[in-house]
This record gives C-alpha cells, structure tokens and sequence, in this order.
C-alpha cells in the first residue's frame, strides 16, 4: 500500500516538468555555468594574476599546472550539497508535493484510496528521492566543471575514490542529504498544518537561519558551543561536528568528548519531530476545505 | 433475495457532525441497500456533502457511527471499495486527463493502463484524453471525475452533483452512464443532486434530510405514488363529474379523478357508456419535488410547481 503511494506521488511528480525544472536542473545549471565562466575569466587574466604579488597565493595556486584530484574535488562537493541554494530549490519541488493537494483539492480524489499515513510517507519517500536526483545532478555539474577547469589550465586528471576517500564521499553525501531531508520534515509540517505552500517553501528556511544564529545568542548567556542545549537547537553545528569526525585530522581529534553523540541526538531530533508532528496532525486533520 | 444483497454498503447512526455553534448532522440515522441508484436530497446545509465527506473519510464525525461497504469508515480495506466524487473536482493542473486516471489508479496499485481508454470512452472523454486538464470546462472536469471514481471498479460509488456544469446533453448521458452503472455494472450509485426531476428519472430510493437529520426515505415509485389520481382530459366535464360523484374534482379543461389504480378500467368503461369522449387518460402522482417541498419546509417558487 506504501509502495502505491509512492509510485503514484511519483508518477504525479514526473509530469511536473516545472518543478522538476527548478528542483533538480536549475542550481546545477547555474552552478556549471558560474564555473566555467569563472575558469574562462581566470585563464583570460592568467598572466596578469601571476604576475601581481598582491594577488592572493590561493588563487594563484589554482592557475597551476599540476594534476587536478577528482576524487577529492567529489568528497569536496559532496560536503556542501546541502548549501542554501541547493536547499532552497530542492525544497520548492517538497513544497508542491506537500502543498499540492491542498491548493489544488486534491485529497478528496486519494483519501479513500489509501491511508493517511501512506499518503504523507509517500510524499516524504519521493521528496527524498528528489533530494537524492538533485544532489546527483550538483555532482555531476561538479564533475563537468572540473573536466573544464583541467581542459582550460591543461590540468592532469587523476581518479581514486577508493578507500577512506571513498568513506569520506559516502558520509559526507549522507550528511548533505540528512540535512535536506531535516528541512523537507520541516517543510512537511508546515504544509500540514498552514495548507500553504509559500509555508512549505519559507518556514524551513526561516527556521534554518533561526537555528543558525540562536546559539550565538546563547553564547552571551553562558552557554557552552558544545553544551547540549546549543547542540539541540542548532543541527546544522551538529552535521558540522559529525562531518569533521568523517573527515578525521586534526580537527576531529580536538572534538570535546561526548559531542558526537549530541550531534546525533540533535539530528534525529530535527529530523523525527517534524515527521511525527506532520503524521499526528495530518491523520485528524479535516479535509473538507483543502 | 440473498443476504448479500440485504447488506447495505452505508449504516450511520446517530451521526453528528458540528462546526462551531453549526450542527451539520445531527443525529442522523440512514442505511442505504446495496444495489440500484440511491439518491441523496436536501437543501443546501441539509448535511448532504458533510455526510459524504465523512464517509470518505476526509472529515471526522462529532458523535455517532458510520460503516461504508460493512466496514468502519477510515479502515482503508474497506474505503477502498468505494469510487467518489465530492463536488466539481480539481485536478494538478499539469496533468492530462489520460494521466490523472493513471496517477489514481496507482494510488491503488492498479499498474496497467488497459482500462483508461475505456473508462475515458465511456464518460465522452476520449477526444480529450490527452488534453492538460487545466483547459477543461466544468462538465469534462465532472466526467473526468467520474472516470476517477470508476478506474478502480469499486462496488460503491458516491457522486456528488454528477450533472452540475453540465449541458443537457451531458446530463442525459451522464444520467443513462449512472443508470447503467447500477444496471449492467451491478454497482451501487449513491448521488446527492439538486436536480430533484433528475433524481425522480434515475434514482431507484432517495432520502430527504433537513437540517442534518432524515426527515424522508423510500422508493421513489412508492413515495410518488402516495395521493396518485387519475387525470382525465374528457368532455363534457360535468358529465364526467356526475359519473364520478364525490370522487371527481374540475383541473382546469379536465378532471381528477381520485380512485385506486385498480378501479381505472372500469371507470373508463363507465365514462364511455356514458357518453363521455376522452381523449386522454393518465395516473398523476406527488412528484418527487412536491415531497421535497413539503418535508424540508423550502419555499416553491411558482414555475416550479408540477401537476403531475
């Protein structure tokens, strides 16, 4: 029955095209586009930025002829798919899935054909499969920017995700997706309980920027960084905190004991609540004015 | 009969539903048979839609209890065998209507695409089977909803205002669509319309509920056939009222006559060895409209009032 919901929800998503447009295509566009044109400026200025001693040593480095890591470029990317851009997109196509049979009346043609809670999970199982596409998608419009980057700088390419690179990709993709599947739960409460689709799309943002600054708040009332309540209010500190233990070094040695486990504790928190909050208030919501 | 067919597809009992200070249903008893075409009447705020919307689970009820196809409304094993359209249905404006079929029947679990054209065909859809459906009028949205309600061949279907936005020509086909539905389908219709002429051609029962609550239910030929007289268009009429005595009262250019059904013949007989030249003879009941009138207590406007 879960499975009906999900390939039904997929199927309506698929015929979608202006939302798949904006969720999946558009960032990785744009990001693509932004990159190459910022390799073909750089290349255009090459003698002039190697030649200037006020030009930071950074961007000079990336003018270099040495051999471009592929594999590390991928960790790299992996690490910051969750970036505000991706999220925002990603969360318009959560919006018009949770949104959707409210704005359009919708749920009277499924309620009786399947049960509430399949009918929201199957929303949440498509969103995130969403999520998955459009985190491909960057991927690979990461990839083809740095195969412009080697092919402008007559760069070397070298390929090895194996290993602990490998590891470090698979955690640090999880992550990124984890903390967008946090705002899609997010988006899903409040679609449920405000009908509004423009709610879908802004509270997780709004309440993202909340999460951002509110330990730095804290902080002036003696609250630690790494106290539990700083870590509960700010899951976006705690991916932090778990993505430098996957990254291992130097920085994850220095991690204050027992910080970990509050990370996760603040992630599953952010993750589970919104859900079960959205099930318990979609199964006794009224339907008859969607 | 067998005691399948005595199983009624929707009990309620004591069901009541409020909004705020508003009571919607109130306390509303009702058990619709399975078979044939049920029809729902009442005025607006009578507790039609809101009783629909209960049983399809998208409202909770306040008090009572409520089972649909021998099941307690919300058990989905049980819902599922129900086929429904609540009011003018809307559909995500992307879509065709070859899709939206497709998306619901999906919705449960049925993954083949065979019965769409057909269930197209049959609502006069199939010409603008892949038309997006945001260009649809009120009458094809109605089809398409319809079409939506049958594709997972449910053995209940509950339709609400099934003609509303439709040319005449739509709402005779779309009500020789319900009668067959019941007849050649062996599906149970139940509708709710405003349509009260409508409802007289196609419904099999019907009841009248009031403010929430049953105030009329039966067959309709019994509930018609209630006060039925035989109208005679007949000269000379005052001969025609002498033969029938105390049983005869002018209507106009003719005469009612009120006598059973099985005493006609002989009157007729009766009326011609008495000279009598009829040039026409037909029973006339209460219409479906007059009890409508008379049980919800909602004024009649003038042209509506029917003879016959």
């Amino acid at each position: 029955m879960l499975v009906d919901a999900i390939r039904a929800e997929g199927f309506r998503l698929s015929k979608n095209r202006t939302a798949l447009f904006w969720s999946l295509l558009f960032v990785p566009i744009i990001s693509l586009a932004i990159g190459a044109l910022t390799n073909f400026v750089l290349k255009g200025s090459e003698t002039k930025i190697l030649g200037d001693e006020k030009m930071p040593p950074e961007l000079k480095a990336a003018l270099g002829r040495g051999t471009l890591d592929m594999a590390d470029a991928l960790v790299t990317a992996a690490g910051n798919l969750a970036n505000p851009l991706v999220l925002l997109f990603v969360l318009i196509g959560a919006a018009t899935l949770y949104a959707g049979d409210y704005r359009w009346e919708t749920w009277r043609l499924i309620s009786a054909r399947n049960s509430r809670v399949n009918l929201l999970l199957a929303k949440l199982a498509v969103v995130a499969l969403l999520a998955l596409a459009a985190m491909g998608f960057m991927l690979l419009g990461s990839v083809l920017e740095n195969l412009i980057k080697a092919a402008v700088f007559e760069r070397t390419l070298t390929f090895a995700l194996t290993g602990e690179a490998a590891g470090r990709f698979i955690g640090f993709f999880g992550l990124s997706w984890l903390r967008i599947i946090q705002f899609a739960m997010m988006g899903m409460l409040a679609a449920v309980v405000t009908r509004s689709l423009l709610a879908a799309l802004f509270v997780p943002l709004v309440v993202g920027v909340a999460q951002f600054f509110t330990p730095q708040m804290l902080g002036p009332m003696g609250v630690m960084p790494d106290a539990w309540l700083s870590m509960l209010v700010n899951p976006g500190a705690s991916i932090d905190a778990i993505q430098a233990v996957i990254a291992g070094g130097e920085v994850a040695g220095a991690l204050p004991d027992g910080l970990v486990l509050k990370a996760w504790v603040s992630v599953g928190l952010w993750t589970l609540a919104p859900l079960a909050g959205a099930l318990a208030w979609f199964r006794k919501q009224d339907l008859s004015k969607e | 009969m067998t005691a399948v067919i005595e199983t009624p597809v929707i009990h309620v009992l004591g069901l009541t539903k409020t909004y705020g200070t508003v009571r919607a249903l109130d306390g509303l008893d009702l058990t619709i048979p399975r078979g044939g075409v049920y029809g729902v009447l009442g005025p607006n705020g009578a507790g039609k839609s809101t009783l629909f919307r209960i049983l399809l689970g998208l409202i909770r009820p306040t008090d009572g209890t409520a089972t649909i196809m021998n099941g307690p409304v919300g058990d989905i094993a049980h819902m599922r065998l129900t086929g429904s359209m609540i009011e003018t249905p809307r559909y995500p404006p992307y879509m065709t209507a070859r899709q939206v079929l497709r998306w619901l029947a999906l919705e449960h679990g049925i993954t083949g695409t065979a019965d769409i054209p057909y269930w197209l065909e049959r609502v006069g859809l199939s010409e603008a089977a892949d038309r997006k459906v945001r260009g649809f009028s009120v009458g094809m949205m109605q089809r398409l909803g319809v079409a939506a309600a049958l594709i997972s061949k449910p053995e209940l279907i509950i339709l609400d205002e099934p003609t509303s936005g439709m040319d005449p020509p739509g709402i005779q086909e779309m009500r020789a669509l319900i009668r067959s539905l019941a007849n050649d389908d062996g599906l149970t219709v139940v509708l709710a319309s405003h349509q009260l002429l409508e409802v007289q051609r196609v419904c099999d029962r019907v009841a009248i509920l009031n403010k929430g609550k049953l105030v009329r239910e039966g067959a309709v030929s019994e509930l018609t056939a209630v006060g039925e007289r035989l109208r005679l268009s007949a000269g000379p009429v005052d001969q025609v009222l002498s033969v029938l005595g105390a049983k005869g009262v002018r209507d106009g250019d003719g005469v009612l006559a009120d006598i059973p059904r099985a005493e006609g013949p002989a009157l007729i007989r009766a009326l011609v060895e008495a000279g009598v030249d009829i040039s026409e003879a037909r029973w006339v009941g209460t219409d479906l409209e007059a009890i409508f009138f008379t049980e919800t207590g909602a004024v009649q406007a003038p042209e509506t009032i029917h003879a016959g």
